[in-house]
């Protein structure tokens, strides 16, 4: 289950979104359980191919809740409102953590990595290797949880240790964006011609990015377009 | 030779986008050194993908929200750059990476194309005889296509970049200065912005701003 877990969202579509991902994470489980009587089977594989979604690292939190239920012999439709609870706080709770902490926060120390002038493997390893240390322990965790507290786990994820690795994971992304704008600015990989442009790059930067966060990102591409069409004009006679 | 490596590499990377195993190499830093790899010149890959994971710092992928996909389209900026520059060029870097920059937009469709296609093999487990089995001949199917679907959509994108460069960058001359600036710019409001999947100037400005001191420090002694 743990290693059909890694590709739980190849079928992931707009209708079911992750059910038939899902439902290939429990095969192993269901025909374990099921295999010998066909109808339970279809069945089984009917109810758990219905839609669902939630972050994809932490489905087994789910999926192991879901197997130690069925394996328990659990009222199917106790494991369908299970499933339509958990859904939610799931998702959330894999986006906060993984993809807006962990992720950023990796991806952050790789460019801190760049701009200190590290060869490229280094940057790119030291970023698979961070990044991926924590992707798999939540994977594995996340199954572990599951199974283990079954249909109790969401109660287990109120407690407040997920909020407080929340904070700590953010506190470190915030430092590095402060440890990465000087040297963006200052450092020798963009090789600015004079302290102060690099100075005016800087400040420019950092007010429009606190002032407009993420909305910047439209604006920024649109200004480098602009500069690629000055380009042209200023094309060499 | 070269395009089938493209090709290859980038329908691994189209597939750990989303569908299979999500270890990440598929973000702009990583794939585009692996790119550079394949040039030989990992270093250039890397700056142009590290341009590229600045922009994507604060994109988070929720739900069925449509996104750009970088990864590929790294892919594609990096192969063309790299196909029509003998050594670092950093205006065409420059015009590289604006091309990935809209490419990730075609990526992206992409990958809604897809998704609607999948759509198509959900099973109905009441209406056959071996529900299980045939799910799990369509994940199978779902992750060939998917791989298809990155390869091909990087090395279309890899040979209009290459085209567009050789195409437009002898008639483009904005100095390297300015160019560079631009970059840093960019690089700066992106940075400050990434601060607000962190929770934003007003919970994190302590630790924040002793991030900016040390950043500073640093600077000064490298």
């Amino acid at each position: 289950m743990l290693l059909r877990s890694f590709s739980v969202q190849a079928t992931w579509n707009y209708r079911t979104l992750m059910g038939a991902g899902f439902a290939y994470v429990m095969l192993p489980v269901l025909r374990q359980l099921y295999g010998r009587d066909s109808e339970r089977l279809r069945d089984a594989v009917a109810r758990h191919s219905s839609v669902f979604n939630c972050h994809p690292y932490l489905v087994g939190i789910a999926a192991g809740a879901v197997a130690r239920m069925e394996a328990d012999g659990a009222d199917p439709r106790l494991i369908d409102r299970f499933k339509a609870a958990v859904r939610g706080s799931l998702g959330s709770l894999g986006d906060q953590l993984i993809w807006a902490g962990w992720r950023p926060v990796c991806a952050l120390l790789a460019l801190l990595f760049l701009l200190v002038g590290l060869p490229w493997w280094v940057v790119c390893g030291a970023f698979l290797v961070a990044y991926n240390a924590g992707h798999l322990a939540a994977r594995v965790y996340a199954f572990r949880l599951g199974w283990t507290y079954s249909k109790g786990v969401a109660e287990k994820l109120r407690q407040p240790w997920v909020a407080e690795v929340q904070r700590r994971v953010a506190m470190t992304g915030a430092f590095l964006v402060g440890v990465l704008l000087p040297l963006a600015a200052f450092g020798r990989t963009l090789a600015l011609p004079h302290p102060l442009i690099a100075g005016a790059v800087a400040v420019a930067g950092l007010l429009l990015g606190l002032r407009f966060g993420n909305a910047m990102r439209t604006p920024v591409i649109l200004v480098l377009v602009g500069f690629v069409l000055i380009g042209f004009l200023m094309r060499p006679q | 030779m070269i395009w089938l490596q493209i090709a290859l590499l980038a329908g691994v990377i189209g597939l750990d986008s989303t569908a299979f195993p999500q270890i990440m190499i598929s973000r702009p830093i990583v794939a585009g050194a692996l790119t550079g790899l394949l040039f030989g010149r990992p270093t250039e890959g890397l700056m142009l993908g590290a341009l590229l994971e600045v922009f994507h710092l604060a994109t988070l992928p929720i739900g069925a929200a449509r996104y750009p996909e970088a990864g590929t389209a790294n892919v594609s900026g990096v192969a063309a750059y790299l196909f029509v520059t003998p050594a670092l060029d950093v205006p065409a870097l420059f015009l590289a990476g604006v091309f990935a920059l809209a490419w990730e937009r075609i990526a992206g469709g992409s990958v809604v194309v897809l998704r609607r296609a999948n759509e198509r093999l959900i099973v109905d487990a009441q209406a056959v005889a071996d529900p299980a089995r045939l799910i799990e001949r369509r994940h199978m199917l779902a992750l060939v296509l998917d791989f298809g679907r990155g390869a091909v959509v990087t090395v279309v994108g890899a040979l209009a970049g290459a085209a567009l460069l050789l195409a437009f960058t002898p008639f483009w001359a904005l100095p390297e200065t300015v160019v560079r600036s631009a970059i840093a710019v960019a690089t700066t409001t992106l940075l400050a912005a990434a601060l607000s999947v962190f929770g934003g100037w007003q919970e994190r400005k302590r630790i924040f701003l002793l991030g900016l001191l040390s950043g500073t420090l640093l600077a000064l002694i490298a």
